[in-house]
């Protein structure tokens, strides 16, 4: 392959005008892909207590997400919160309703839970089965709520519309409750939010932490969920369900993603305890303190640094215009789609750099991409030994994932000044090595 | 059928990518959503299988799904071709493409005139049946697009036919089997369908002296190449002592060698020291010796003839995959797709050795004696593949956990 034929297909980012479109993938051969919002909805079912998982799809679709569960203790392993119907030719020629309630009466003879999500899968959704109203049925005639959740990859990109999906559908369960001054977390799917430097700010002003949906609630604290004062969004799959509880009970709600820049990260402070009511905690100018001490030094260590960006916990566009206000290099920025909110990020990107664009999950290509751009630096998951071949730092950010407020600065940036490091040091290593080999 | 609370069976399509993954130089084109493919990776991987480079996925848009457009695929093909070479693409449909009755075929016969790569569709979803169709399929289209040698025979050399990655201990069971026909009769494999073979070994099959059949999915390839080739085929996998000595005399018996006389010896005493069994299921007085066995119908046929030469009786014979077309199978394994009522028998078992997987273990009460024989393997990682199930040394390994058993129950 020829990394410069490669890149030749792609756009540079102040090319991208139709963003559905525009974003190509570095090959039509791809591997590995992308995750299917299947497994987004099994992420998001994984952090509700007491609910069940019902798929409906094929049993490859039904296998791999089992497959999935069993190491885990939140789903209960082998024996848990994670069944299916698997369809096949009958069901699609004459439709799977009726497989579907004979396998919910089996599952209500063997089990009491408190919400069941029916998750429908590609198959399914072609062949056009009204699971919303067999989701009503089923919800009618055993009273235990059924929540319909759709995943047909064939209309997204990526998981993230799988999570989403699932957490806005349990809007339904969601009741009418005195408002008692409370805090929910929306869109939390990686880690637990009590880890959280947000979570310490908001217990140190005395501020109640409610539901945590999907990571860690459970059915009860969702029916719940409409006392809270405001609604924190910390992902944008919480952004539809946000909205509709602002619009149906009069929550407002902050948008703080995982924030590497402190100005995004103080902004949304400012924004929550204004919704509050109450004055910023002491505490927190000096966490920003910290925070902006950090880039100060990263500015000194990482200007010049270039990379390309595969996967972070953090928000792509967020993050890379955070790097390229440090000085560092966007070569390549691989990435499911763009948002609307992405604008701002991406307009501070163009004031000093255009890099190329690149449908994410497509590692296999890469390595001539390697030979051609060279990056010091490569943000996310990639085979490590790979990397180190041709002399690229990988940046782990994983631990990230639990993170949110001015600690996202600091651990990230020390990521980039320790992955710097070893980047030049491997350099040197080969100049060395050229030096002796001559 | 209806819940699933467990794995389901793997589908034909499963079944379909593992044993052309397994074939050492093969490229698999996914026409279908990127998230199956991706998702994949954690069962190819702990059945071990390398992905990179050799799995491919197109993805499909709702435009593809509603107008029909395989651009995306054909695209890929063509790219396949250029940038890694491959003697053989081998493009499989996903349920999506499947059921909007994309014709990978077609497709394949349009772009093959730009490509140097032979291309061979499968069309299967993951609707024709489980896995066991599924591999029906593989080694058929395999013998039909990929063997075209002279013919030429090659003394002394055979072929197995019916490996699949899918099964427990596969590698060790092909790995047992080469070792046995090596020392008895000094045979050589010149290829093995589908594991660890390369296209060009799978491409001269047609030149080996005789077809070795591991499972039945695997007998009418056996049949066609009989015809097309005059290849005999022994129709068989060996378990168990008297099985493995009965499986190399037929074989003696169609190659016209002479067997190893140390071996044979030797399986003659192992045989007999495991009817000795018989004496002491004969002494009990609480208990019965009785087997429940589930799996491949072909592991569970050999595994229940084994522990009836000891004195167990197989009361539960049944099948992990469907039985339609398997003529091999003797009536009494049966197929029973309902969880429910595997479950319903496990629950039931007092002082049984059970040949099973890791999820019914899960439902055993402390009396019974389990051996894991088939996957899925949830309880741990495969490493070993000197640990056979199938030959001598497979039998070895099974007369343990019946001594053990015997220890259980009074």
């Amino acid at each position: 392959m020829d990394g410069n034929e490669l890149l030749g297909r792609l756009k540079k980012l102040s090319e991208i005008e139709d963003r559905s479109k525009d974003i190509h993938s570095l090959t039509y051969a791809q591997f590995p892909g992308t995750h299917c919002p299947l497994m987004g909805a099994a992420m998001a079912v994984r952090g509700i207590d007491g609910a069940v998982m019902m798929i409906i799809g094929t049993d490859e679709c039904a296998y791999y997400t089992k497959h999935m569960t069993i190491y885990s203790e939140d789903w209960g392993g082998l024996t848990g919160r994670c069944v299916s119907v698997t369809i096949d030719q009958h069901d699609i020629t004459f439709g799977c309703g009726k497989k579907v309630e004979d396998a919910y009466a089996e599952l209500m003879e063997e089990r009491k839970p408190e919400a069941v999500f029916l998750v429908t899968t590609c198959v399914p959704e072609i062949i056009g089965d009204d699971f919303d109203a067999i989701a009503e049925i089923l919800t009618e005639r055993y009273g235990i709520p059924v929540l319909a959740v759709h995943t047909e990859h064939f209309k997204c990109e990526n998981h993230m519309p799988g999570v989403e999906r699932t957490i806005t559908a349990a809007f339904k369960l969601m009741e009418e409750c005195a408002k008692d001054g409370s805090v929910n977390v929306l869109g939390q799917r990686m880690g637990r939010f009590e880890s959280t430097e947000l979570y310490r700010v908001l217990k140190s002003a005395g501020v109640r932490v409610g539901a945590q949906i999907p990571s860690g609630c459970s059915i009860d604290d969702i029916k719940q969920a409409a006392s809270a004062k405001v609604n924190i969004v910390v992902n944008d799959i919480g952004l539809p369900l946000a909205k509709k509880m602002e619009q149906k009970f009069g929550i407002p709600y902050v948008f703080f993603d995982k924030f590497v820049d402190p100005q995004h990260i103080s902004k949304a402070y400012e924004s929550l305890f204004g919704f509050l009511g109450i004055p910023l905690p002491e505490g927190l100018s000096e966490l920003k303190e910290k925070a902006e001490k950090s880039v100060c030094q990263g500015k000194e260590k990482l200007k010049g640094v270039s990379f390309i960006y595969g996967n972070t916990p953090f928000n792509v566009y967020e993050a890379c215009a955070f790097m390229s206000s440090l000085g560092m290099k966007p070569q390549l920025i691989q990435c499911h789609g763009i948002n609307d909110t992405d604008d701002e990020s991406i307009k501070e990107i163009l004031k000093s750099d255009d890099p190329y664009i690149s449908q994410s999950a497509n590692i296999s290509p890469m390595q001539y991409i390697y030979d051609v751009l060279k990056p010091m630096l490569y943000l996310g998951h990639e085979y490590a030994m790979r990397l180190k071949m041709k002399k690229i730092a990988q940046v782990h950010t994983d631990m990230g994932g639990a993170m949110l407020g001015y600690e996202v600065t600091g651990y990230f940036v020390e990521q980039l000044v320790t992955a710097t490091e070893e980047a030049t040091a491997m350099r040197e290593e080969g100049q060395v090595e050229r030096r002796f080999g001559a | 059928m209806s819940l699933t609370r467990f794995l389901p069976v793997p589908s034909d399509r499963m079944g379909i990518i593992w044993s052309l993954l397994s074939i050492k130089d093969a490229v698999v084109l996914e026409y279908g959503p990127a998230g199956t493919t991706h998702y994949s990776m954690s069962l190819y991987g702990d059945i071990g299988i390398e992905q990179e480079n050799r799995l491919f996925t197109t993805h499909m848009r709702e435009d593809d799904v509603i107008m029909g457009d395989t651009s995306r695929l054909e695209n890929a093909i063509i790219e396949i071709d250029k940038n890694f070479e491959p003697k053989v693409i081998f493009i499989v449909a996903s349920s999506c493409s499947a059921v909007i009755g994309t014709d990978l075929r077609g497709v394949c016969a349009m772009v093959a005139p730009k490509v140097e790569a032979k291309l061979i569709a499968f069309e299967q979803g993951g609707f024709r049946g489980d896995y066991s169709a599924g591999l029906k399929e593989t080694y058929k289209l395999l013998a039909e697009k990929i063997i075209d040698g002279d013919g030429k025979r090659i003394e002394g050399t055979y072929n197995i036919l019916g490996a699949s990655i899918g099964s427990y201990r596969c590698r060790a069971d092909v790995l047992e089997i080469k070792r046995m026909l090596k020392e008895v009769y000094g045979l050589e494999c010149g290829a093995c369908m589908c594991l660890d073979s390369s296209l060009e070994q799978i491409k001269n099959m047609g030149s080996a002296g005789l077809n070795i059949v591991l499972r039945p999915e695997a007998v009418e390839t056996a049949k066609f190449l009989e015809k097309k080739y005059g290849t005999p085929y022994v129709y068989g996998t060996p378990y168990g002592y008297r099985g493995s000595m009965e499986w190399l005399q037929s074989i003696g018996m169609i190659t016209g060698k002479k067997p190893s006389e140390d071996i044979m010896q030797e399986l003659k005493k192992k045989t007999m020291a495991a009817s000795q069994y018989k004496m002491y299921g004969r002494m009990l007085k609480r208990d019965k010796a009785e087997a429940y066995l589930y799996g491949d119908a072909e592991t569970v046929t050999g595994l229940a003839s084994f522990l009836n030469d000891m004195g167990i009786n197989a009361v539960h014979m049944i099948s992990m995959h469907n039985l339609s077309g398997l003529k091999e199978i003797p009536a009494d394994i049966k197929y029973m797709p309902a969880e429910k009522e595997r479950l319903e028998i496990l629950k039931s078992l007092r002082a049984n050795l059970v040949f099973a997987d890791d999820t019914s273990k899960r439902f055993l009460d402390g009396s019974n004696t389990f051996v894991r024989i088939t996957n899925p393997m949830i309880d741990g990682a495969l490493v070993a593949d000197h640990m056979p199930v199938a030959g001598i040394r497979g039998a070895d390994m099974i007369m343990e956990y019946v001594s053990g058993y015997f220890n259980t129950i009074r």
